[in-house]
């Protein structure tokens, strides 16, 4: 496990206690738990530039490639469209599915780091 | 939660999209937006991971691979059929969910029994201890959800 997974390790498990902790109290997504997912996907870009500097400068990825791309681009993907979902619906119940985010992303970074070495 | 509920969904134009439905159907608003959350992501994952499996090893072990096809389709069809209004949708729900529910059953006691066939690369292997036991849990949920919000019974819906 390398630093980018330790990043989001820490980033997604404080997004998904922030959010989990808003939809107990019953609060709608308010800007602290879509910034918080927002900080999820800042991780994910970091890692991104990361990867692909890495990449550049000649480090080989153990795995296949593209199924290391594949995590990393369908990773993003997911905190826009959690944020979209919840601002369609401003329930205590949209901040769940914003909590699902960052423990979604780790695991996926997790996948990503094994791919990776 | 209350009348709002529209049952035979006439407006349903070509595709209806997700804010219209959940404004007039109770079986995707609320808990259920979760429950959808979690099927999607289980549906991208299990294709993606079937797809992977089919294109790069499939003479491996064919039967576990077209089961994570059939996993993955099933969830596919789970997610669309929770969030879709009508008591056409519910039953492709309960349908969907009971096949998932019996899957993850099988399929876990038959890679416990015989891990040569199933080599513990399915969402269902091992009764899905790769994915947290989500799978197994998943359709126990889903089924309280559907029960609970079944067509007729909208009125005292809890």
């Amino acid at each position: 496990m390398d630093a980018y997974f330790y990043i989001i390790l820490a980033v997604g498990l404080i997004s998904t206690g922030i959010c989990l902790v808003a939809g107990i109290l019953k609060k709608a997504p308010n800007d602290v738990t879509i910034l918080s997912v927002a900080a999820v996907e800042l991780a994910l870009v970091v890692y991104l530039v990361g990867s692909v500097i890495r990449v550049i400068g000649g480090e080989p990825i153990a795995g296949e490639a593209w199924e290391f791309w594949g995590y990393l681009v369908t990773a993003m993907l997911l905190p826009p469209a959690a944020v979209y979902w919840s601002i369609l619906e401003r329930t205590r119940w949209s901040n769940f599915v914003l909590a699902a985010v960052g423990v979604t992303a780790l695991v996926m970074a997790a996948r990503m780091n094994q791919i990776w070495y | 939660m209350e009348e709002a509920r529209n049952v035979k969904a006439p407006h349903s134009e070509a595709t209806p999209d997700k804010a219209r439905a959940s404004a007039k159907d109770t079986r995707n608003t609320g808990p259920g937006r979760l429950l959808i959350a979690v099927y999607a992501v289980f549906a991208i994952s299990a294709t993606a991971r079937a797809g992977y499996q089919i294109l790069t090893k499939f003479s491996e072990a064919p039967l576990a691979y077209l089961l994570s096809a059939f996993a993955a389709l099933v969830y596919l069809v789970a997610t669309v059929s929770l969030a879709k209004p009508g008591r056409t949708w519910f039953k492709v729900s309960v349908t969907a969910v009971l096949v998932e529910l019996v899957g993850v059953v099988v399929v876990g006691a038959l890679s416990v029994f015989d891990p040569v066939q199933f080599p513990h690369e399915t969402v269902w292997s091992l009764f899905g201890r790769g994915y947290a036991f989500i799978p197994l849990l998943l359709p126990i949920l889903g089924l309280v959800w559907l029960y609970r919000r079944r067509p007729g019974k909208q009125r005292n819906a809890a």
